[in-house]
């Protein structure tokens, strides 16, 4: 298996609160997989601790024969918000990643020009952050993401604070790429929609604690119809479950009166 | 409407010149309350201004003053800063060392020149200690609290990039708080320029500090007074041209 999680669980020590319990997730290279779940059910800490930005309390992480322990170049992060820097513009933030791993200005530059081209924001490759649209800086974050070669594309809701519009032209373009460029990608979402409109497999998580409820395959021709009766028959299948799963864990605190409800 | 403005600034400023004049001639020639030696007047100001500017007593201790202030205040900004990245490395010094240097910072820079004197004597180290010692705390602090409120969606985007320590500093954390450690390096500047003055007052043997002492010990209370002026000039210009330019720039570069 390309990318593997063993049993990882994750304990705050702090709360006492169990976020993940002995979950396990295999991906194979190029698999799109798209995670849901209700708030609150570990799917931020999953990425945080696939990125090493945090470490599990027990089980491995390993990607490509090697374990994760700690950030790195091979497992690039997308978050909701761009987290693009002010400081640089648009060009000089996709080359970011590279001039950091210790590229040639020339390759940093020819890359960059790739991606930027691939994201269609060539023309804007000298404008400062705060002059493009929220869009506009999402795709930026995508390019510099794109533009290390990750093995492992990790993705935390980045299109969730942007406009509906916004979101259906950025979906497409990603779709495109994906198309293209066959990246693996660990995607989380609360939008089942978006889910079932870019996953190979769709992995629906349950909270208290943290673990995985199910795994849907999704085998939709691509590019897929969010109006297909096939698209709608699976998103609600898959949203039901989402939602029972809440309805279940919010019943669980009240009955064990850890809940703050009347 | 900038002119308008600065005719207005100008305007005010004369007023309160003739105002100033007025009294003087009033508290001294008309009703006799106050010596003239006592208190400085415009006329004996520009006078004294000018006089000084003619020898080149004035020159030369603007130029001392600030060659001495520029040295000091490179070396509090590198102790502060050095001492500032200590503290926000480890928490431990933080929780310790901070209030002692919130203390230190408190301490009016006139407090070390007993300590100047008796281990440098009467000379420039003298004063730069006293200079390092009056901003540097201010400093330190400043780029603790920068570095603390550097977004941390920053330094998580860095690190999943492959970032290193040395890089994240480099390239992630000091840019991100430049803007808000240009204005803590003004006030460092303020206090820095303070601090020259009760140096210079103390112990020196030219600089503005020593002009305007010059002219306590000639009974020239005009003397005094243009000093002070100076003082206050130099001081304005800095801040204003040097420090809240750079501020504004890179704020507006980024569009805050």
């Amino acid at each position: 298996m390309y990318f593997m999680m063993n049993q990882v669980s994750k304990l705050f020590t702090e709360t006492g609160k169990e976020t993940l319990n002995n979950l396990s997730l295999e991906m194979e290279k190029g698999e799109f997989i798209c995670i849901v779940g209700p708030s609150g059910c570990g799917k931020s800490t999953l990425l945080n601790l696939a990125a090493g930005l945090d470490t599990p309390t027990s089980g491995e992480i390993i990607l490509d024969g090697r374990r994760v322990t700690r950030p790195g170049a091979d497992r690039v992060v997308m978050f909701q918000q761009a987290a693009l820097f002010p400081w640089l513009n648009v060009m000089e933030n996709v080359m970011f990643g590279l001039s950091a791993a210790g590229y040639s200005r020339e390759r940093q530059q020819k890359t960059a020009e790739t991606y930027l081209k691939m994201v269609k924001l060539w023309q804007y490759r000298n404008y400062p952050i705060h002059q493009i649209s929220g869009g506009m800086q999402q795709r930026t974050a995508l390019a510099r993401a794109l533009a290390l070669d990750a093995k492992l594309l990790l993705m935390d809701e980045p299109f969730s604070a942007l406009d509906k519009q916004t979101i259906h032209i950025l979906r497409a373009e990603l779709e495109r790429i994906w198309e293209d460029q066959k990246k693996t990608i660990l995607y989380v979402t609360h939008s089942v929609e978006e889910a079932v409109y870019f996953a190979d497999r769709v992995v629906i998580m349950a909270e208290n604690p943290g673990r995985i409820k199910e795994i849907v395959p999704i085998p939709l021709r691509r590019p897929r119809d969010i109006e297909d009766a096939a698209f709608i028959a699976l998103r609600k299948n898959i949203l039901s479950q989402v939602q029972l799963s809440a309805r279940e864990s919010a019943a669980e605190e009240f009955d064990s009166g850890k809940g703050t409800l009347p | 409407m900038k002119w308008k403005k600065i005719t207005g600034n100008l305007c005010f400023l004369f007023g309160l010149l003739l105002l100033w004049q007025l009294l003087y001639m009033a508290a001294c020639d008309w009703f006799g309350w106050i010596k003239p030696y006592a208190v400085p007047n415009p006329a004996g100001v520009v006078r004294c201004f000018l006089l000084l500017l003619e020898n080149g007593t004035l020159l030369s201790a603007v130029c001392g003053s600030l060659f001495r202030v520029l040295t000091g205040f490179l070396l509090a900004a590198l102790t502060g800063i050095l001492l500032g990245v200590c503290i926000t490395h480890s928490d431990y010094l933080a929780r310790n060392l901070k209030p002692l240097i919130l203390g230190i910072q408190t301490l009016p820079s006139i407090c070390w020149v007993p300590f100047a004197i008796l281990w440098f004597g009467l000379t420039e180290q003298a004063i730069l200690f006293v200079v390092v010692m009056g901003s540097a705390f201010g400093i330190a602090l400043s780029i603790e609290s920068c570095v603390r409120n550097v977004p941390p969606i920053y330094i998580k985007a860095a690190r999943t990039m492959g970032v290193d320590s040395i890089q994240l500093y480099r390239r992630v954390i000091f840019p991100a708080a430049l803007p808000n450690f240009l204005s803590g390096l003004k006030q460092g500047w303020s206090f820095a320029w303070r601090a020259l003055m009760s140096g210079e007052v103390m112990s020196s043997s030219m600089g503005l500090g020593y002009t305007l002492m010059v002219g306590r010990d000639l009974a020239d209370i005009n003397q005094v007074m243009t000093v002070i002026l100076v003082i206050i000039l130099i001081g304005i210009v800095i801040d204003k041209g040097v420090f809240t330019l750079a501020e504004n720039r890179v704020r507006k570069k980024r569009g805050l």
